[in-house]
C-alpha cells in the first residue's frame, strides 16, 4: 500500500517543484525586464571613479568605472540586474560600438547600511574619421525592500548615471578624404605592417643570393656564360707558365689537350678530329694550328728521337694558340697567327 | 743498315697494298689490316658473308708473299688428322698416306687458310690451338715446324646452325679479327658486278706481281722492326689505361646503350692481347714512317686487335659485334692522352 502511495505523491512531487520554479523564474525575469519606480531619494548613496579624461579614446580601448552604492537596509541589490558580458548598447536601435567587457561586484554589509562596489570595464569597438562623442550608458540596477503604495512588489531601480567621452579618429590627418568617407560601416583603418615588410624584403634577398648561388654552381661554377669554359681556364693556366722550366711545356700541352677534350666531350685525337670540327664549327679557323699543335704535341709526348724543342717561342706559340681556341669558344674570329 | 732495311722493306710493304689493292677494289682498310699482321707476325680471323672475296684476298696475299698455300674446308665431320694427312687406295691397290695440308708444303708453308672455322669440330680447334701458337705439329713420331706460316680463317657469323663457336682460347691466338663487308660505293659495287675481270678469279690473281716479300724473311725483319719501333712512357701509359678500361669500363665512364655495364665484360683483354695490340701499332707506325708509335697507330689496329679477345657475358654474346664496336670506340673516346 505505502508502495502505491509513494508511486502516486512523487509524479505530485515533481509537479509543485515544476511550478514553484517556473514562478521563481518569471519572478525575475519581470524584475529584470519590466520598469519599476525609482527608488526613494536618501536611500542610496553614491560614488564613482570614472576614467581620468574624456577624450583620445580610440578603437580597442578599455574604460574602467568603479561604482560604489551605499545602500540603506532593507534594501538589497538584485544581483541578476546586473548588466552583463558582451552587453551592447543600443540608440534608437543602431548599435553604439561601446561593449561591456569585464563586469563583476562585491558586498559589504554595515550596521544600516549595505555597501555594493561594481566594477566595470566597457571597451570601444567603434571609429569614426573625426573626433566622435560616446557615451557609457546609464546601467540601471534594481533593488528589493519593503512594499509601497508605488511599489506594490517592493523592486525598486536605480539608474546610474551615464559617462560621457570622445572617440578620437584613427586617420593621419589628410590621409582620408572626409567627404568622401562618411560611412559609419567604414571598416577600421589597418595597422601598417611595416617589420613583417622588412622580414619580407631580407627573406627576398637571401632567396635571390640563395639563386645566384645556384646558377653558379649549376653554370659550372661561371658567373656568365662565356666565363669558365675550358680554354679561358687553360689560358689563366698557361699564363703563369714560364719558359725557364722545360717541363712546363709538358704541362701547358697537357692543358691544352685537356681543353680540347673537354669541349668535345670527349678525347680528342688528330684521327678523329675532322668529328670534332664538325661538331665544332667555330674551330675550323684555327684547323690548321690545331693540326700544328697536334703535331707538336707528338713530338714532344710520343717521339723518341725529337730533339730538345723547348724555348721561349714555343712557349709563346702555345698562348696564342691558346687565345685562339679560346676566341673560338666564344663565338669570335681568332686572330691568325705565325706559324711555331 | 737497318734504317735502310726499315725502308726498303716499307716500300715493299706499299707496293704489296698498291697491288692487292688493284685485285680486290674498295677493301683498303682490310688490306692495311692484313699487311699490318703479315709484318705483325700474326694469325688473322676474317669475319664477313659469303662471296664477299676473303679468298680472293688471301690467294693475292699468298702470291705476293711467295711461299707454300694450304687452305681447307670447316666441315661439322672434319677431324684433326684430315690436316695432317690423307689416306688412299693406290694404283696398286694398296692403302698409301700422303700429307694433310699442315703438311704438305712443309716448312714453306707461309698462309693456312681455314674456311668457314666454325664448322669444324672443338677437336680440330684444339689442334689449330697449338699449332697457332707454337708453329709445331707432332705426327708420324716427329715433330714438324712452321716457322713461316700465318693461319688465316673466317667464318660466317649470320649462320648459326651446325657450328661451333671458337672458344676464347683460340680467338686468343689470332692476332686480329677482321671484318670483310662489301663495299657501299656504288661505282666499285657495279665494277665488282659488270666488270670481267673480277669474274675469273684465278686470272686475276695471275695479274698481280708475284713474290713482292720473301716469307722466308719476314719472320727476321718483324723481329727488327719491333725492336727498332719505340715507345715512349706517356704511350705505354696510355696503352695501359686502354687495357685497364677493356676490362673496368665502367671505371672510365663507357657506357654502351642498352647494356648493363656492371654485367657487360667478364673478361677484358689479355696481356698477350695487349702485347699482339701494341706490335701491330709498332708495323702501323712503321708504314707510317715513324720511329716512334702514336696513340693513332694503337687506334688503327685497336678495334680489330682487341674486340675479339674481349669475354661477354652470354646474354650479350648475340650482339657481340655491335656491343664490342661501341663499346671499343666508348674506351678510345673516354681514355686521353696524354
Amino acid at each position: 500500500m505505502n508502495c502505491l502511495m509513494n508511486k502516486l505523491i512523487t509524479p505530485i512531487r515533481i509537479g509543485l517543484l515544476s511550478l514553484l520554479l517556473m514562478l521563481s523564474t518569471s519572478f525575475v525575469a519581470t524584475a529584470n525586464d519590466e520598469p519599476s519606480p525609482e527608488i526613494p531619494e536618501g536611500i542610496v548613496k553614491l560614488s564613482k571613479v570614472d576614467p581620468a579624461r574624456n577624450v583620445g579614446f580610440l578603437m580597442g580601448d578599455i574604460l574602467d568605472r568603479t561604482i560604489t552604492l551605499e545602500v540603506k537596509k532593507p534594501y538589497k541589490l538584485i544581483e541578476t540586474t546586473l548588466p552583463i558580458v558582451g552587453y551592447e548598447h543600443r540608440y534608437k536601435g543602431q548599435v553604439s560600438g561601446i561593449e561591456l567587457r569585464k563586469i563583476s561586484h562585491s558586498t559589504k554589509e554595515n550596521r544600516d547600511t549595505t555597501t555594493y562596489v561594481i566594477q566595470i570595464a566597457y571597451q570601444v569597438f567603434t571609429t569614426a574619421p573625426v573626433v566622435k562623442p560616446a557615451i557609457l550608458p546609464a546601467e540601471v540596477v534594481k533593488f528589493e525592500g519593503p512594499a509601497t503604495e508605488e511599489a506594490k512588489d517592493g523592486l525598486v531601480q536605480y539608474k546610474i548615471p551615464e559617462f560621457y567621452f570622445r572617440i578620437s579618429p584613427m586617420a593621419v590627418f589628410g590621409a582620408v578624404k572626409i567627404e568622401d568617407d562618411m560611412s559609419p560601416l567604414r571598416q577600421p583603418i589597418l595597422l601598417q605592417p611595416y617589420p613583417e615588410k622588412q622580414k619580407l624584403v631580407a627573406c627576398l634577398v637571401v632567396l635571390g643570393l640563395s639563386l645566384l648561388g645556384l646558377l653558379y654552381i649549376l653554370g659550372s661554377r661561371a658567373w656568365l656564360p662565356l666565363m669558365g669554359r675550358p680554354f679561358a681556364q687553360a689560358s689563366r693556366q698557361l699564363r703563369k707558365l714560364s719558359a725557364k722550366d722545360p717541363e712546363q711545356l709538358k704541362t701547358a700541352l697537357s692543358s691544352l689537350h685537356k681543353a680540347i677534350n673537354t669541349t668535345a666531350k670527349y678525347s680528342v685525337f688528330s684521327d678523329n678530329m675532322a668529328v670534332f670540327l664538325a661538331h665544332a664549327p667555330s674551330f675550323k679557323s684555327i684547323e690548321s694550328e690545331l693540326n700544328e699543335f697536334f703535331a707538336l704535341s707528338h713530338q714532344v709526348f710520343f717521339d723518341t728521337q725529337s730533339t730538345a724543342i723547348h724555348d721561349k717561342n714555343t712557349l709563346a706559340w702555345l698562348k696564342k694558340f691558346c687565345k685562339q681556341c679560346r676566341d673560338c669558344e666564344r663565338g669570335l674570329k681568332p686572330a691568325k697567327q705565325k706559324k711555331a | 743498315m737497318s734504317d735502310k732495311q726499315l725502308t726498303d722493306m716499307r716500300e715493299h710493304a706499299q707496293k704489296l697494298e698498291t697491288e692487292i689493292n688493284k685485285v680486290v677494289v674498295g677493301q683498303q682498310t682490310p688490306i692495311r689490316l692484313i699487311t699490318t699482321a703479315i709484318f705483325s707476325r700474326g694469325h688473322v680471323l676474317l669475319e664477313g658473308d659469303v662471296g664477299v672475296g676473303k679468298t680472293t684476298l688471301l690467294r693475292a696475299f699468298t702470291r705476293c708473299i711467295g711461299g707454300g698455300y694450304q687452305r681447307i674446308e670447316g666441315t661439322i665431320d672434319l677431324m684433326p688428322n684430315d690436316l695432317v694427312y690423307h689416306t688412299y687406295l693406290g694404283e696398286d691397290g694398296k692403302p698409301h698416306v700422303s700429307p694433310g695440308p699442315l703438311l704438305m708444303s712443309g716448312e714453306n708453308l707461309s698462309v693456312f687458310f681455314f674456311n668457314e672455322i666454325n664448322r669444324a669440330r672443338p677437336q680440330v680447334h684444339s689442334l689449330l690451338l697449338r699449332v697457332m701458337a707454337e708453329r709445331t705439329l707432332s705426327a708420324f713420331n716427329k715433330e714438324y715446324h712452321f716457322p713461316h706460316m700465318l693461319v688465316f680463317a673466317d667464318r660466317n657469323q649470320v649462320e648459326k646452325e651446325e657450328t661451333f663457336e671458337i672458344p676464347s682460347a683460340a680467338r686468343d691466338r689470332f692476332m686480329m679479327e677482321i671484318p670483310i663487308v662489301v663495299p657501299d660505293d656504288n661505282a666499285i659495287m657495279e665494277s665488282l658486278v659488270f666488270d670481267t675481270k673480277f669474274h675469273n678469279v684465278d686470272a686475276l690473281v695471275d695479274t698481280i706481281q708475284a713474290d713482292i716479300l720473301q716469307f722466308d724473311q719476314l719472320n727476321a725483319f718483324s723481329a727488327l722492326l719491333q725492336a727498332k719501333i719505340e715507345a715512349t712512357p706517356t704511350l705505354r701509359q696510355y696503352a695501359l689505361n686502354l687495357w685497364r678500361a677493356t676490362k673496368t669500363p665502367t671505371a672510365y665512364g663507357v657506357k654502351v646503350s642498352g647494356v648493363d655495364m656492371n654485367r657487360l665484360v667478364l673478361s677484358g683483354a689479355s696481356p698477350r692481347g695487349m702485347s699482339m695490340l701494341m706490335r701491330a701499332a709498332r708495323v702501323n707506325a712503321w708504314l707510317s714512317k715513324r720511329d716512334s708509335v702514336l696513340p693513332e697507330d694503337i687506334h688503327a689496329v685497336f678495334h680489330s686487335t682487341v674486340a675479339h679477345r674481349l669475354v661477354f657475358s652470354p646474354v650479350y654474346e648475340m650482339r657481340r659485334t655491335e656491343i664490342a664496336r661501341e663499346l671499343l670506340t666508348g674506351i678510345v673516346n673516354a681514355v686521353a692522352a696524354p
